[in-house]
């Protein structure tokens, strides 16, 4: 029989994502904008695992989680909250930033 | 401040720019009026500010990744929708029939106007963000507007040079060109991915940054042209390496049909 192309879309969809599966494993830390700074400014997270930041902007501007070396960048809007997912890493030092308020806005991933 | 609005703006909008002046070219080479233009910005542009209003909305979906998911499935339907764009030209580069060029007409207006969507949407949002937000927004709007000049005047300039070299040659610079520019796009809707969680996350292949750091100019040059990734994971490069290979194996194919 032949099957039906709903199936196969589930089944590569199943195959596409696994990372749904494992959403319940990953660690999960919260980081604070207030005041344009990022609280806290060092996040320390272990080597070769995947995290998930819950960055919480409790200012009433917006700000944008930029980071070349983590290769991640996100706006996260006043008053709101965004999520990213970062790792896994080799240890070491990844410095972030804040794109709209720069001179405050820093801090650091450390894998250690 | 400044050099950061005239990148940001600058990456989004060279993209589209570069998409638009090859279609452009290539259509004008293959005698299509360019009427489509109209319906492209005039979708583009409208969907753009909706999506870019709607963006703090849309945000909030599947979990808090809503907006990585939409952008990212956008740049993927792009890249279909420019394979099947190079499949319709070729076909009616030996075959002009007038149901593949309204095909041909179809495929241009929607891959300009959903990269415009998707590239107007993240200026936008910037600009939103930045005039909520940002205390030199003087500085900020001048970035954006030089940005926004040098990208266009970069899609005009390799208009008039696909336009003034000979047919066979524009051709194949053209569509050269436009799988880079795609291929770069794969990559980029597949890191959307990784950070949404959508796609597994592996740990980064190699890491070419003291090579070329993301954070020059050039890099940033070549991250807007090519795509380039100073750390990218398996999954991230084999799709781009995927997304090259693919139209150049399908363009391969139907020459040789052609020919035999």
């Amino acid at each position: 029989m032949r099957k039906s192309p709903f199936i196969w879309l589930l089944s590569v969809i199943g195959f596409i994502f696994p990372g749904l599966n494992v959403l319940a494993a990953t660690p999960l830390i919260d980081v604070e904008i207030k005041n344009h700074l990022f609280i806290p400014s060092e996040i320390i997270i272990p080597e070769n695992t995947k995290v998930k930041l819950v960055i919480h902007n409790r200012d009433e501007t917006d700000e944008e989680f930029e980071s070349y070396e983590l290769n991640r960048e996100k706006v996260i809007i006043g008053n709101r909250k965004g999520i990213i997912f970062i790792g896994p890493l080799p240890a070491g030092e990844y410095p972030f930033f804040g794109e709209f308020f720069p001179k405050t806005a820093q801090g650091k991933v450390i894998v250690k | 401040m400044l050099l950061n609005s005239v990148i940001i703006v600058l990456r989004e909008v060279l993209e589209a720019a570069l998409i638009f002046s090859i279609l452009l070219a290539l259509s004008k080479q293959s005698r299509i009026h360019r009427t489509w233009i109209i319906w492209s910005l005039l979708i583009g542009l409208f969907g753009a500010v909706i999506y870019g209003i709607n963006i703090p909305l849309v945000s909030e979906w599947f979990d808090g990744v809503g907006q990585e998911v939409v952008n990212a499935l956008m740049q993927y339907a792009v890249y279909i929708m420019l394979l099947l764009y190079i499949i319709i030209l070729l076909l009616y580069a030996s075959e002009p029939a007038p149901e593949t060029r309204k095909l041909l007409v179809i495929m241009m207006v929607l891959i300009t106007s959903i990269a415009m969507i998707c590239e107007g949407a993240e200026i936008l949002l910037y600009f939103f963000s930045v005039t909520r937000s940002a205390h030199h927004y003087a500085a900020v709007m001048m970035g954006m507007i030089i940005g926004a000049s040098i990208g266009i005047s970069i899609g005009f300039l390799f208009y008039y040079l696909l336009m003034n070299i000979c047919e066979k040659w524009s051709m194949i610079f053209g569509l050269g060109l436009l799988i880079l520019v795609s291929s770069g796009m794969i990559s980029q809707a597949t890191l959307l991915m990784i950070q949404a969680d959508w796609l597994p996350a592996q740990m980064p292949l190699w890491n070419t940054s003291d090579f070329l750091s993301e954070k020059s100019v050039l890099g940033q040059l070549l991250y807007a042209l090519v795509g380039y990734e100073a750390t990218p994971t398996a999954l991230q490069a084999s799709m781009y390496l995927g997304g090259l290979i693919l139209p150049v194996f399908i363009i391969v194919l139907l020459k040789l049909k052609f020919k035999g």
